[in-house]
């Protein structure tokens, strides 16, 4: 019989936290800044996919990943896709790339003593960042979404270690679980080139960290940012743009955005998203001081409520954001954030 | 019955003189793009359908120079004031051909290097698919322009405006930095695909 994992054994042995709670699956990964010399990971391009059983959860997976809206009102509650913060479909090195996160689950946290794997993080995704529902443990969307994630990062680091045959298929048991397991299958020479510690920190990972802003940052600045930079796209009311009822250029905050509980709602986050990713198709071209009150700005409007929310927001505050988030306090007048928030998971069946 | 038919066709009718019926201060557009705004290639480009806002601006940066075209730089110059609001409108309110869009997501594999361009980008030259900001199947969102169905010489010459400066206005040259990276046989064969858009 084959060895257990030990990590896998910890999950089993820890019970869940308590049924009624919802983990807390969108903790902030850790930013490391950029380096100029850094190389990264190049995902293989779509038309490798194989063909076949494993190929066509690689291929469901993409096609979940970039059309999200197709499960609206299922596990959707509002009008983003996943590929509207993980460009070119969760490809791209720095925001926050699919074949990075791959290899960095499951993860252990210190701080409650929990396994999240990598479905578990998906989940978090259909939850917090899509307002929705989270799929069950299981079921076909996760492991579509984990087999694509797993192809992209598999075949990446098989190009790097020249090894140019088809990536394995392995079982949807272990494709949701995540790379970062003691005896997850790696090739051989993949695992002579690097370790598994080094496998879960592949330059690229999540946003690169913003520089700190000279200025404490300010929603009252970020505004004439937003006016100059943004709203083309967005709209000067943050609600973005549809059309054939496509939100291609997506809502940032408002009934149809991330909710509350989304990392992205941290004003550190955004700022290292906006910082490096925007304006679309360019890349570091605000200051870090625009960028970190740009974000403050988008982050200081209502959005959905937090899933956590249990009828009283100075609570939840105290609890969950007790970081650079705007949850529970009022900007420039404005009722407390969280008291008008909008309806979590709206549609949903 | 019969009189509720003629009231029907009397209504039609009018209304469809109404439509027919250029404002005054469109007239001057409509040699060049036609009197419902349909494009009279290759002397100017389809407006119908186009956002009123994104037609405004465009009158507005030939009138500062920020598009350059010796023709148009003319004739913008006729349509001043409540005008320009008008002549927006009523192209803006014309009927354009109905495109079935193709959502991105709809699968993984585009063969065809144009169609992969248009709904998958080509990061590795750091170019997003075209329908990112121009919507699905290019019909336009906010301000940027519908594509589908324009024509293609329009097109082919707008992308070579964004590469060479000679039109502006795009927020952070977001398009002209698009327009830089594309070859010469790209910027044909987009201008291509999306003519024939169906």
């Amino acid at each position: 019989m084959k060895k257990i994992p030990l990590i896998l054994l910890s999950l089993i042995m820890i019970p869940a936290v308590q049924a009624d709670e919802l983990p807390d699956t969108q903790t902030e990964l850790v930013s490391v800044p950029k380096l100029a010399s850094q190389t990264y990971l190049k995902p293989r391009p779509l038309n490798a996919i194989p063909d076949g059983e494993f190929g066509d959860k690689v291929r469901k997976g993409y096609e979940l990943f970039v059309n999200t809206q197709q499960l609206r009102g299922k596990y959707v509650g509002n009008e983003l896709n996943c590929s509207n913060c993980h460009m070119d479909a969760g490809r791209k090195a720095n925001a926050s790339p699919l074949w990075a996160a791959y290899f960095a689950y499951p993860a252990y946290r210190k701080k409650n003593d929990k396994v999240n794997s990598f479905e578990e993080r998906i989940q978090g995704c259909f939850t917090y960042s899509m307002n929705g529902k989270a799929p069950a443990s299981g079921s076909a969307e996760l492991v579509a979404l984990s087999a694509y994630s797993y192809w992209l990062g598999m075949g990446g680091v098989m190009d790097m270690a020249k090894l140019d045959s088809p990536v394995p298929a392995i079982s949807d048991a272990l494709l949701l679980q995540g790379g970062k397991l003691a005896d997850f299958p790696i090739p051989e020479k993949v695992k002579s080139m690097m370790t598994i510690d080094e496998l879960a920190k592949l330059p690229g990972k999540g946003f690169p960290l913003v520089p700190k802003p000279p200025l404490a940052y300010s929603p009252v600045r970020g505004e004439k940012v937003y006016q100059a930079h943004c709203q083309s796209c967005h709209g000067a009311d943050g609600l973005g743009y549809e059309t054939a009822g496509v939100y291609s250029l997506p809502p940032l905050w408002g009934p149809d955005s991330f909710n509350w509980g989304a990392g992205m709602h941290r004003v550190n986050t955004a700022a290292s998203f906006i910082y490096e990713n925007m304006p679309f198709g360019k890349s570091i071209q605000l200051t870090a001081q625009e960028a970190w009150d740009v974000a403050a700005y988008v982050n200081s409007h209502e959005r959905p409520q937090d899933p956590r929310y249990k009828g009283d927001v100075s609570k939840l505050m105290t609890k969950y954001h007790k970081h650079q988030g705007y949850y529970g306090q009022a900007v420039d007048g404005s009722p407390i954030l969280g008291s008008h928030s909008y309806a979590i998971n709206p549609k949903g069946e | 019955m019969m009189k509720l038919k003629i009231i029907t066709l009397a209504s039609l009718v009018l209304s469809f003189s109404v439509l027919a019926d250029v404002p005054p201060s469109a007239a001057v557009c409509a040699g060049c793009h036609g009197q419902q705004g349909q494009g009279v290639e290759p002397l100017g480009p389809r407006l119908a359908g186009l956002p009123a806002s994104y037609i405004e601006k465009q009158i507005n940066l030939f009138q500062t120079g920020q598009r350059q075209n010796p023709t148009m730089q003319s004739m913008s110059m006729m349509v001043q004031g409540d005008a320009i609001n008008q002549v927006a409108e009523y192209f803006a309110a014309m009927d354009v051909p109905l495109v079935k869009p193709h959502f991105r997501g709809e699968k993984a594999d585009y063969p065809d290097a144009t169609e992969r361009l248009v709904y998958q980008g080509d990061w590795d030259r750091v170019i997003p698919a075209c329908v990112t900001c121009h919507g699905p199947s290019g019909l336009g969102v906010g301000e940027f322009p519908r594509l589908a169905g324009q024509q293609a010489s329009y097109i082919k010459s707008q992308l070579l405006a964004w590469q060479s400066g000679t039109r502006k206005g795009d927020l952070d040259g977001v398009m002209h930095n698009i327009a830089t990276k594309l070859t010469p046989s790209e910027i044909d064969a987009l201008s291509q695909y999306f003519a024939t858009l169906k």
